[in-house]
């Protein structure tokens, strides 16, 4: 009973977290919550132009190829960049009240999250216009990939949000190395375009699992379970490696912030 | 009686760091650097052990920098000792800085939300007080706008009217009696009263003499991390006073 009540509080503080992370985004904003919805249908358009129009970019399908690796990079990208001001933007919460630290990183993450689900529609109509529209593997592996996401994400936020605590450095970092991966990552332009030399440095790159798996099934309602097995591989170690730092260095967390 | 608090040869450190160093500061010092000794410690606490009972309410006096505001954090737990230990067998309440967890941007309303689960309450539960909670503060008509528009009063009634609403077992106080106008901190102080008469366990740091000695059950003396003298308030607050005095 204590229990139910207890678990119960942590999923309505979780909650709220997160909400309050959307609220703050688009307070004094006229247009609100479509930002989410607007973004993604305006940054679409801007790549289009600038890939199709400009450079005559000669794949086909371009513009979803991209996009349907873009739109899961962009939370990924953009969580681990807000990771860095996750613990030390919340100061006055951490050294006043106690809580679960690191419900912070997750509501950062979960905001960014509902920017993803407000891309889904932009991705569902190239699917059936382009590809061969949502089917039911969708609804095996979407779900599957989101948590996969979920946990290297949370892995990389955790460790970033609380080694930024001590070394502010983390945030100038940080703005390189997501550029940095985002070119390493077979984003824009597909692996096997990659000379064969420098093919091993995607390879390695585990992102490049997720996001393969993501297009595939995205553009081509396909699974393939070496890349979804090898993205929950890295994963959870990922994840079992942040929150091992996490707990490490929250000891000392209320000396340095 | 229960305890509900028991502190155990309580030690804690803080590394006394001066600024961060510049980057060539940094490479020209760095055997210095890595050689800890350089950061020099600072005790704040040496070896503190006391005991709470149930239902008690005890006053932590000293001065400024004497380890009280630590010691507060230390059983709320936000920060860790460097060595000793801790017992807390009831649900705290801190009331340290009120309006810990508010933010500017969103609403009364909402910060009651989020500020009553963060301490503790869940959501439902918090909605059930909601009348209670805006009532005790007196800013009904301001209650749905941002709290960057109330006035520091304002700011600092809605929080402390959370704060005593979230049904606290062990209230952490640290020098918040004087909150808002002549009215409403006779209004607090009742309120206090009431919980601690209810048999609210109450920590209670404060600069405020006369209020110690008209709560607290016992005092203790905190100076330069230790304890100096514990007992009845009256006659730890005059041996205070006339050492500081």
């Amino acid at each position: 009973m204590v229990n139910d009540r207890e678990y119960k509080r942590k999923k309505d503080l979780l909650f709220l977290l997160t909400k309050k992370e959307i609220t703050l985004k688009y307070k004094r904003t006229v247009l609100g919550i479509f930002w989410s919805l607007l973004n993604p249908i305006l940054l679409a358009i801007v790549l289009f132009i600038a890939f199709k129009v400009f450079m005559r970019i000669k794949m086909e399908n371009y513009t979803f190829f991209f996009l349907s690796a873009l739109f899961p990079w962009n939370w990924f990208s953009a969580s681990v960049t807000m990771s860095t001001g996750t613990l030390i933007g919340n100061v006055n919460l951490i050294k006043k009240i106690r809580f679960p630290r690191h419900f912070l990183v997750l509501a950062t993450i979960l905001g960014q999250f509902v920017n993803f689900i407000f891309a889904l529609p932009i991705i569902i109509g190239f699917s059936c216009f382009y590809g061969k529209g949502p089917g039911i593997n969708w609804l095996i592996t979407v779900p599957i990939l989101i948590v996969i996401q979920f946990f290297v994400t949370t892995g990389i936020c955790l460790v970033i949000s609380i080694v930024n605590a001590y070394f502010r450095d983390m945030e100038h970092i940080i703005g390189v190395v997501v550029s940095m991966l985002f070119w390493m990552t077979p984003i824009i332009y597909p692996l096997d375009i990659v000379p064969e030399a420098y093919r091993i440095f995607l390879i390695l790159n585990p992102l490049t699992y997720l996001i393969t798996a993501w297009r595939d099934i995205f553009m081509s309602n396909a699974i393939d379970w070496g890349n979804i097995g090898i993205s929950l591989g890295s994963s959870l170690i990922f994840l079992l490696f942040g929150i091992l730092i996490f707990q490490r260095l929250g000891k000392r967390l209320d000396e340095v912030i | 009686m229960n305890d509900a608090l028991e502190i155990e040869d309580v030690w804690k450190k803080f590394p006394m760091r001066r600024d961060r160093p510049g980057f060539k500061e940094f490479l020209l010092n760095l055997p210095k650097f890595v050689n800890r000794n350089y950061n020099s410690n600072f005790w704040a606490l040496k070896g503190v052990s006391f005991k709470v009972k149930q239902g008690e309410c005890l006053g932590i006096i000293g001065k400024n920098g004497a380890g009280k505001s630590t010691l507060l954090s230390l059983i709320l737990g936000t920060i860790y000792p460097t060595k000793g230990n801790i017992k807390v067998s009831q649900k705290i309440t801190p009331l340290l800085e009120l309006g810990a967890g508010f933010h500017p941007d969103l609403t009364g309303r909402e910060n009651i939300i989020i500020n009553g689960v963060l301490l503790g309450l869940t959501k439902d539960e918090v909605m059930e007080r909601m009348e209670d909670i805006v009532a005790f503060s007196e800013i009904r008509e301001f209650i749905d706008m941002p709290v960057r528009t109330y006035s520091s009063g304002m700011y600092l009634r809605l929080a402390f009217s959370v704060a005593i609403n979230t049904d606290p077992e062990l209230l952490l106080i640290d020098e918040i009696l004087s909150v808002g106008d002549e009215a409403f901190q006779k209004k607090s102080k009742d309120a206090l009263i009431g919980l601690i008469k209810e048999g609210v366990t109450t920590i209670l740091a404060s600069h405020n003499m006369a209020a110690i000695k008209d709560i607290c059950n016992r005092v203790i003396w905190l100076d330069k991390g230790e304890i100096r003298a514990e007992g009845e308030p009256e006659k730890v607050v005059e041996e205070y006073l006339r050492c500081s005095g």
